[in-house]
């Protein structure tokens, strides 16, 4: 049976997860050679964030020690930054990946069981959880695990541990989310 | 040519970001084709359905963990400029976990969710959202908690230094540990995801040397070459570049001359290091403000980084040349030294020579410029009043030198306001 025109090509399977990761690595020595430092992510929506507080509420921004560090000594734009570059970059290399792949869809993904707004819900909470969690720990999985985890650095490596043993540890109670 | 390339001033801040953004595109590419831009593949690996999120990871750790060891120990790239985020076990052992609690309840981590928002998951743009707000909250809170963030700092510290084992010894052990995460992986998405492994896998059916066992034997080889050739730092064993030495003394683009020091101080300049390599007491005595003391005998090739701009000076030039040698052949291509050492300073900056009565307006107004730097730096201009002075025999009472009262410019090198390095 053929199938019928109106219906989109299938999405590509994923990558080896091996081939993917050996790229990710070459990804990631590109950036010790070329930068002397790594990977990042959150590092860049701190900086926006930062940046924004400050346009809003200049005084605030200053007199908060956490955004002053973002905002640097007032001589250059905070925006100029290489992380926020690099994570414009994440943005439309994930772009161009998912529309190569057949895999730009607005969708929610989710497990079985659970509602949209639920899963939303949830999404936003981890996410701020997330937040809080990699300012704590200097970087989230690609600023610390990934990247620390190839330099050998000690921090990195207690904190890339803590990452699979809270998700491992949490996984039995949010099996409904998922499963 | 050597790396970090950015760090060795190849190229400049906007060239960086270039980079930047191209290395970002190639990062959420491969996170993407890695099927990293959907909740359900990342939350699988914490059922054992799927493990791509392990198995992506440490293909990825061990990729740049032997890369970097090999690049380094072949002297292709300086790792003690590679930036480490500093050590704070405590904080980062609770981040750890309130990260891992958000990878599960929300499903990505900060670099997937751009990639899964930039994909149309409403999802992911939910995620980007509450991290923001979680960001906005940590800003909130952090005056309180900023102690907290502090405790238990080891500073920039590897495995290898914690735990005084060889570099290698760890390359070679996470690449072993990491093939064997593999195989259990697989082991695991089989009994528990009930998949089975494809030719892709390293549990693949049949016993041929599939890419991926090739690529596994590979890397445990290149583990074992690890275990055997030493640090990857770069040592105290000397390796000179005899040609460009020479090329460099000979064309003397190895010296800092004493007046253009003097600018740069007054300029306020902070993007070099000033050493003086004398004797700790003739430090005591008199030394060029902002200077470091190090003597001679002490020098070695940890006291600065490699990409430093760093000037010598000495009483003469023998010293200055001594060090500025040592360091070179440390591999620090940046080492200058003051040509003419501290006499040249006293003559020419402290106590400048007024020229002739008749001498070229040029050099009237270039005197009258000298003049006010030999002041600020507590000296005085010599046969000024325009008597005729012989440069051959100048009489120099003054050149008993105490410490002038200089202007309060002899702190320290102020620290360069770096950004952040880090996440």
């Amino acid at each position: 049976m053929s199938t019928p025109p109106d219906t989109p090509p299938p999405d590509k399977p994923f990558m080896n997860a091996y081939l993917a990761g050996f790229i990710l690595g070459l990804v990631l020595l590109a950036a010790f050679v070329f930068m002397g430092r790594g990977l990042g992510a959150s590092g860049a929506f701190t900086t926006a964030l930062a940046a924004s507080v400050h346009a809003v509420a200049p005084a605030h921004a200053e007199g908060n020690a956490f955004y002053a560090e973002y905002l640097g000594d007032g001589t250059t734009n905070p925006l100029k930054d290489w992380l926020v570059f690099e994570v414009l970059g994440v943005f439309a290399g994930g772009f161009l990946s998912g529309a190569l792949a057949n895999r730009l869809k607005l969708t929610i993904e989710k497990g079985p069981r659970i509602t949209n707004p639920r899963r939303l819900m949830f999404a936003a909470i981890g996410g701020a959880l997330m937040g809080i969690g990699a300012k704590l720990a200097l970087g989230c999985t690609s600023g610390q695990a990934l990247t620390g985890g190839a330099l050998l650095n000690v921090g990195s490596w207690a904190f890339m541990m803590c990452v699979f043993g809270g998700a491992y540890g949490l996984a039995w109670f949010l099996r409904r989310a998922w499963l | 040519m050597i790396a970090p390339f950015y760090k060795y001033g190849m190229f400049g801040e906007e060239m960086s970001l270039v980079v930047a953004f191209v290395i970002g595109l190639a990062f959420g590419f491969i996170l993407e084709q890695a099927g990293f831009g959907n909740a359900r593949v990342l939350a699988a690996q914490f059922y054992f359905r799927e493990l791509r999120v392990l198995k992506v990871m440490f293909t990825a750790i061990i990729t740049a963990l032997v890369g970097v060891y090999l690049l380094g120990r072949f002297g292709f790239l300086d790792l003690s400029l590679v930036y480490l985020t500093p050590t704070f076990l405590v904080p980062q052992v609770v981040g750890g976990l309130i990260l891992g609690a958000g990878f599960i309840i929300g499903g990505y981590c900060p670099g997937t969710s751009c990639v899964s928002a930039a994909t149309g998951r409403i999802d992911g743009i939910f995620f980007v959202a509450g991290m923001v707000g979680g960001l906005a909250g940590f800003a909130e809170i952090y005056p309180d908690i900023e102690p907290f963030t502090k405790i238990t700092s080891f500073g920039h510290v590897t495995l290898a230094q914690m735990f005084h084992v060889s570099y290698g010894l760890l390359v070679f052990a996470v690449v072993v540990m990491a093939i064997g995460a593999f195989v259990a992986a697989e082991l695991a998405e089989k009994f528990v995801g009930r998949k089975e492994p494809g030719a892709g896998a390293l549990t693949g059916p049949g016993r041929k040397l599939t890419p991926v066992r090739g690529a596994a034997l590979a890397f445990a080889g290149l583990g074992l070459v690890a275990l055997f050739a030493g640090s990857p730092y770069r040592n105290a064993f000397a390796r000179v570049d005899t040609k460009q030495l020479a090329l460099d003394a000979g064309n003397a683009a190895d010296q800092v001359a004493v007046t253009e020091l003097a600018d740069w101080i007054v300029e306020g300049r902070n993007d070099y290091l000033l050493v003086d390599v004398r004797e700790a007491a003739a430090f005591a005595t008199y030394h060029i403000p902002g200077a470091l003391n190090i003597p001679l005998a002490t020098l070695t090739a940890d006291f600065a980084r490699r990409n430093e701009r760093i000037v010598f000076y000495s009483d003469g030039g023998l010293h200055s040349a001594q060090a500025w040698f040592l360091l070179r052949s440390l591999g620090f291509p940046a080492a200058r030294m003051l040509s003419g050492g501290l006499e040249e300073w006293k003559n020419s900056v402290l106590y400048p020579l007024a020229p002739a009565a008749g001498a070229a307006p040029r050099d009237q107004i270039d005197f009258a410029k000298r003049t006010a730097v030999a002041r600020y730096f507590g000296g005085a201009p010599r046969g000024a009043g325009n008597e005729t002075v012989s440069p051959a025999a100048p009489a120099l009472p003054q050149l008993k030198l105490t410490v002038p009262a200089t202007p309060a410019t002899d702190t320290p090198q102020p620290v360069k306001k770096k950004k952040k390095e880090g996440c």
